[in-house]
């Protein structure tokens, strides 16, 4: 069935069709929408889940935490200083291998105290242990839910799974979405099945404390984990591509980069409006959108580093190393296979509108740096007062 | 470089007592460090402390693995920790015991001094803390540091924090212990039963480090560990009731910390668990009619 919906009613779809049983929710923009329709679901009897709203984001993850380890599926959402006030929860979810889906709806940190666009939340909570995609359209959205319930209660990885997605770009902007059959999804996605659950007859202890003699083999539990997501994420999108027809690739999608001198790496929605303007470049810019953060795709961006000229790289928040965090992890991944010229092109911080125009100019600058030019490794676009 | 590492359990003052060595051999125109490793944060809890001690800056930053001496603030340990591990071919242990050095069994002979520490602090102190006396016997069994200093460390460390009284009397329960120690060998003896760890690789740790029931061994506590750790084992008092006194109003179930009396017989009588009562006296205080005495162990 196809609706015009928002990203966030999109979501609240998502969380509905993957039959998520707790949803711990607390409201912030722009991110409300995506519990509010959920509530009306579970309200309305269309959805059969325990519906908490609870006194702040620290309270919804770990109240998350408790019902996935007793055994329940559970979706929670959540942007910006919300996912701030999460941080030490989310450090526990990981670890404890819980595989709980939240979208992030991507919103500035303050301060400067902001609604609109900027990844410096979600970057924040990269070395938290949770997978981060980011997401593309509303459509994407809604896939990756249900698509990250498959990935995160995969036996090899039982982990936390976090789509990202662009506040008010995605979250408050309507476009069709194709919504999956019940019963579709129902055979795509069976039943949660928890590989130890909390029960009062059965006692365990979960989060316990640890001396020094343990958290080194935890930390590599954790690691393999990631690691291994690696592998499942491509499958679980093949699977998902052979019953919806919509096959988003793996940790990357590479567009029109075959023949390509250079390629531009973007990430979230910026990504659409780049595949309209490389195609201005006649074949000699590509574009990899980069959909997984973490698990980071480090082979993927070796083989672009052996196949391409120079690399520029999107960075939607800054590292205040110079640059981005983006920008400093594919250069790290790079470190010794390849030597190209990798730029970096920060532009929308804050929400600040990334046009075709900027995106031409990464573009041109990418080139330029392939030819031998100097060109500045780190670019503010459209910043006053800084040349590009 | 002169390597100390102190074993206590929590409560008892090992990282005091290796704070004030270090202070007593900065007081002599040395450099020293000192510093705690803990593990359960718990009264009770073995504990370990070190002190490094040398003519010049110290760099080294790690525990301490090969000792000259190893002090130990309780003998109950020696049943569940090889306190002798890794010392030094000539090193010394300096033990809180009512025994006499050749009469304690530390698996292997090794210089040894032993001090009747609690005896001492209770005498002085009223309260079973062997931290300032053991270091009166530190300083007799080794020389590294002299009395006169340790004193003076003990009334700078103790007496900022107690008082001057409470620094003069541990200052004197060193002095006291330094008079009473008694130096000579240990008895080789049996092999103690050392507690064995659980060091599993990082696949064989269980997802998420969940522990079921079973998963109880040292270091990681899963639930229902307290059956097998019995942790009344280092107790110096102990709660002894006189029926004849005891008006049943149940003051002490009520008030033991540990849960250790358990209403019996219908709820008409009590019994203490002492595998599990730390002695810490709560009852006894608690009592309305002073039907409960702390017996020395």
């Amino acid at each position: 069935m196809k609706k015009v919906i928002t990203g966030d009613h999109s979501v609240a779809y998502g969380a509905k069709l993957a039959r998520a049983e707790v949803v711990a929710a607390y409201p912030i923009t722009p991110q409300t929408l995506i519990v509010e329709h959920i509530a009306e679901f579970v309200s309305d009897g269309e959805m059969d889940a325990k519906f908490m709203p609870m006194e702040s984001e620290h309270s919804v993850m770990s109240a998350t935490i408790a019902a996935q380890a007793a055994g329940a599926r559970t979706f929670t959402a959540t942007a910006s200083q919300g996912l701030a006030f999460m941080h030490e929860m989310l450090y526990v979810a990981a670890p404890l291998r819980l595989p709980i889906v939240m979208v992030n709806v991507n919103r500035t940190i303050a301060y400067p105290v902001g609604i609109w666009c900027e990844y410096n939340d979600s970057m924040a909570e990269r070395d938290s242990g949770w997978l981060q995609v980011y997401i593309e359209n509303n459509q994407e959205a809604l896939d990756m839910v249900i698509q990250g319930y498959m990935i995160a209660e995969d036996r090899r990885v039982l982990l936390p799974v976090m789509p990202c997605m662009d506040g008010f770009v995605l979250s408050h902007t309507v476009e069709p979405v194709e919504l999956p059959a019940q019963e579709d999804v129902d055979v795509f996605l069976p039943g949660y099945e928890p590989v130890y659950s909390l029960d009062p007859d059965n006692p365990a202890v979960a989060g316990s404390f640890m001396p020094p003699e343990y958290i080194m083999e935890m930390r590599r539990q954790t690691m393999d984990a990631v690691e291994a997501s690696k592998k499942v994420i491509p499958e679980v999108g093949k699977k998902f591509a052979s019953r919806f027809g919509r096959d988003y690739g793996g940790l990357v999608e590479e567009i029109g980069t075959e023949g390509a001198d250079v390629v531009l790496m973007t990430m979230g929605t910026v990504t659409s409006t780049a595949r309209e303007v490389i195609a201005e470049f006649r074949g000699r810019v590509g574009l990899v959108k980069l959909r997984f953060y973490r698990p980071f795709p480090s082979d993927e961006i070796r083989d672009l580093g052996s196949r391409f000229r120079a690399i520029g790289v999107f960075d939607r928040s800054l590292s205040y190393t110079g640059g981005g965090p983006v920008f400093e992890e594919v250069k790290a991944a790079l470190y010794g296979y390849s030597d190209i010229p990798v730029i970096n092109h920060l532009a929308g911080l804050g929400g600040r509108d990334v046009t075709a125009q900027e995106i031409r100019k990464m573009c041109e600058l990418t080139l330029r740096a392939a030819d031998g030019e100097r060109v500045s490794r780190v670019n503010w676009h459209a910043t006053r007062g800084v040349p590009v | 470089m002169y390597e100390v590492r102190f074993h206590g359990r929590g409560g008892q003052g090992a990282v005091m007592a290796a704070q004030a060595l270090a202070e007593a051999a900065v007081i002599e125109d040395k450099y020293a460090i000192a510093f705690p490793f803990f593990g359960a944060e718990r009264r009770g809890a073995p504990v370990l402390a070190f002190t490094r001690i040398h003519d010049q800056k110290i760099y080294s930053r790690t525990q301490v693995y090969t000792p000259d001496c190893v002090v130990v603030l309780d003998d109950t340990l020696l049943d569940t920790v090889d306190i002798t591990h890794g010392i030094k071919e000539n090193g010394i242990a300096v033990i809180n015991s009512t025994k006499k050095p050749e009469e304690i069994e530390l698996g292997r002979k090794i210089r040894t001094a032993a001090v009747e520490a609690t005896s001492i602090a209770l005498e002085l102190l009223k309260a079973p803390i062997t931290n300032t006396a053991i270091l009166g016997a530190f300083s007799r069994a080794t020389g590294i540091v002299g009395i006169d200093s340790v004193e003076k460390a003990i009334m700078s460390r103790f007496g900022e924090k107690l008082g001057e009284v409470a620094g003069r009397k541990n200052a004197g329960a060193a002095r006291m212990a330094y008079d009473r120690t008694e130096t000579g060998m240990s008895s080789g003896g049996k092999e103690h039963a050392i507690r064995k760890q659980w060091l599993p690789e990082y696949r064989e740790l269980p997802v998420g480090g969940v522990l079921g029931a079973r998963t109880t061994d040292a270091g990681l506590i899963g639930p229902g560990s307290f059956i097998e750790n019995k942790t009344g084992e280092w107790a110096t008092f102990r709660p002894v009731r006189d029926r004849n006194r005891c008006t049943m109003c149940l003051a002490c179930w009520f008030d033991c910390p540990e849960g250790c009396i358990i209403r019996i017989d219908n709820g008409k009588d009590l019994r203490t668990d002492y595998g599990y009562c730390k002695g810490c006296g709560i009852c006894a205080n608690e009592c309305p009619v002073d039907a409960i005495t702390m017996m020395r162990l």
